[in-house]
């Protein structure tokens, strides 16, 4: 038995370390040759989709691509500036601190926050796990309750379940068809053991704007701390911690041409917010994040931010003009549009359009040359209608169909134009399809239908 | 800071939009080409002499970014192209 046992061990221990010697470097050289001339009549073909070319890439609220100069920033920190920027025995450690603390002054003045107020974690998840789930802890004596909206993102949302669980009460506030907050409803669920109210500046699904000024004000006036989840935000509409008077808020690199996993959590020192840690260890980010800074993504984020403020109002109008190119083009050539959402209140690189008696999983499949996705990427692999449209009032039929299109800095006006020619073609064919689409051009009110007839 | 001279502006200008070209991905080459454009178009009307210099440095930094980016891209660009780049 024992034999067995070694043999079976060596085995297993030896067989990874064999198989690079057969094929020596076989991966890394794959890996490291150049670039192969295209070849444009093969295709991609994965997860059974065949298309001829890369998607034009419509998506920017799932994530960003990394703007070049962002990369150029990182690079040399993966290249030659390796050190822990806690190292505090050597050039190496001190180099690297010092671009960490270049990055947190980046960052906090795209804010208009003091850099002490900055902490580096992995994303904008962790941030909003730090904010509702760290304060709630911390303050669980007297406070035990939490104010949010039902459009939160998944993870403020599972943070408050997780909450609940724990005896603390959470008040989800509803919104309007509009999807902005009833700021009345918000002054009448404050209580006097309302530990926090958390509202997302712009939303992920939808890309509307909440009242933060006005939110900001009421938490004022109540001493209540208040959080924003302002991943989608950043950089593309004016944030001020002071005007918006928010306690903590959530950033996140990924959705501002930077890296991915790395965020920034903004926590007030006047008045002081504290937290209770969620990761426990060396101490680092003054012990509210412990775990090494990684200072190549640390680099790039600030990197993003100080980009994101010389190129905000230039991005702005062109995210307008590109909006609305695409939802003119659409609207010219197909009935039955609808923007979900506020149309004044908006971010304007978000158009979550719902295309009447189509289905919205037969729109996404056929649309196979336009990255886009239904809604969240998170939950872009259910069936289920958003949460987002439904807390919206949406019709469940309408729900169905939504298309999110976010519009960046790299889009192009050719891109926007063959999306609408794809999307329209598309809409088309399945209406052509679609029996309900013909009963209502006979005049059919299809809501009078009776489905069954039980 | 020397105030540049007008061929030495256009050249700066030339050398910008020929590393845009350099740039496999169709969405970088598109805006580094388009972001110049607007940005030599914005300052046109600089008159202060220190501010001309300072967008000149400024415009010569972003060259040498774009041309190490290119560089980059280059070597890691994908096999497929993006579909803008191929003529149907």
């Amino acid at each position: 038995m024992a034999s067995k046992i070694i043999a079976s061990t060596v085995r297993r221990s030896l067989s990874p370390k064999l198989l690079p010697l057969i094929r020596p470097l076989s991966t890394a050289a794959a890996a490291a040759a150049p670039a192969e001339p295209y070849d444009t009549s093969a295709g991609i073909s994965m997860k059974g989709v065949k298309i001829s070319g890369r998607p034009l890439y419509l998506d920017m609220q799932a994530t960003s691509p990394v703007d070049p100069r962002v990369l150029d920033a990182m690079l040399p920190y993966f290249v030659s500036q390796y050190g822990n920027p806690h190292s505090r025995t050597h050039l190496y450690g001190w180099e690297s601190d010092e671009a960490v603390e270049a990055a947190r002054a980046q960052v906090a003045s795209l804010i208009n926050a003091s850099p002490k107020e900055i902490v580096f974690t992995s994303g904008a998840t962790e941030c909003n796990n730090i904010s509702v789930k760290g304060v709630m802890h911390f303050y669980k004596e007297k406070k035990k309750h939490v104010i949010t909206t039902q459009t939160e993102h998944k993870c403020v949302l599972d943070s408050c379940r997780h909450l609940q669980q724990e005896g603390f009460d959470v008040t989800y506030l509803p919104v309007k068809s509009d999807g902005l907050i009833d700021l009345n409803d918000l002054r009448n669920s404050i209580r006097s053991d309302t530990g926090l109210v958390s509202v997302m500046a712009v939303n992920n699904e939808i890309g509307v704007i909440q009242p933060m000024e006005e939110i900001g004000e009421i938490c004022k006036e109540f001493g209540v701390p208040f959080h924003t989840d302002a991943a989608q935000a950043l950089g593309k509409i004016p944030v001020d911690v002071n005007k918006w008077n928010v306690s903590l808020m959530s950033l996140s690199g990924h959705k501002v041409y930077g890296p991915k996993g790395v965020g920034a959590l903004y926590m007030r020192r006047r008045p002081r917010i504290r937290v209770e840690p969620q990761m426990n260890g060396g101490g680092q980010e003054r012990g509210i994040r412990s775990g090494t800074v990684p200072t190549p993504l640390v680099v790039g984020m600030g990197a993003a931010c100080e980009i994101a403020m010389k190129e905000m109002e230039y991005d702005g109008k062109r995210a307008v003009k590109l909006k609305d190119r695409l939802l003119n083009g659409i609207r010219d050539r197909l009935d039955g549009v609808v923007v979900n959402g506020s149309t004044e209140r908006r971010y304007a690189g978000n158009l979550n359009l719902s295309f009447a008696y189509v289905e919205g999983e037969s729109l996404l499949m056929g649309l196979k040359e336009v990255a886009v996705s239904s809604g969240s990427a998170c939950t872009s692999a259910s069936l289920e209608p958003s949460y987002v449209l439904r807390a919206l009032g949406v019709d469940e039929d309408m729900a169905h169909t939504s298309i999110r299109f976010g519009i960046g800095r790299f889009t192009t006006e050719e891109e926007i134009d063959k999306a609408i020619e794809l999307t329209v073609n598309q809409v088309e064919k399945l209406r052509e399809m679609s029996p309900l689409y013909e009963m209502v051009k006979e005049g059919i009110d299809i809501k009078s239908i009776q489905w069954s007839q039980h | 800071m020397a105030t540049p001279s007008r061929s030495e502006i256009l050249t700066l200008f030339r050398s910008l939009l020929r590393s845009a070209r350099q740039f496999p991905d169709y969405n970088i080459r598109e805006y580094t080409k388009r972001r110049t454009i607007d940005a030599f178009r914005h300052n046109k009307t600089l008159s202060e002499p220190s501010s001309i210099a300072a967008a000149f440095s400024d415009g010569q930094s972003q060259l040498q970014v774009a041309k190490r980016q290119a560089v980059v891209y280059s070597l890691y660009a994908p096999k497929i192209k993006s579909i803008m780049d191929i003529k149907h």
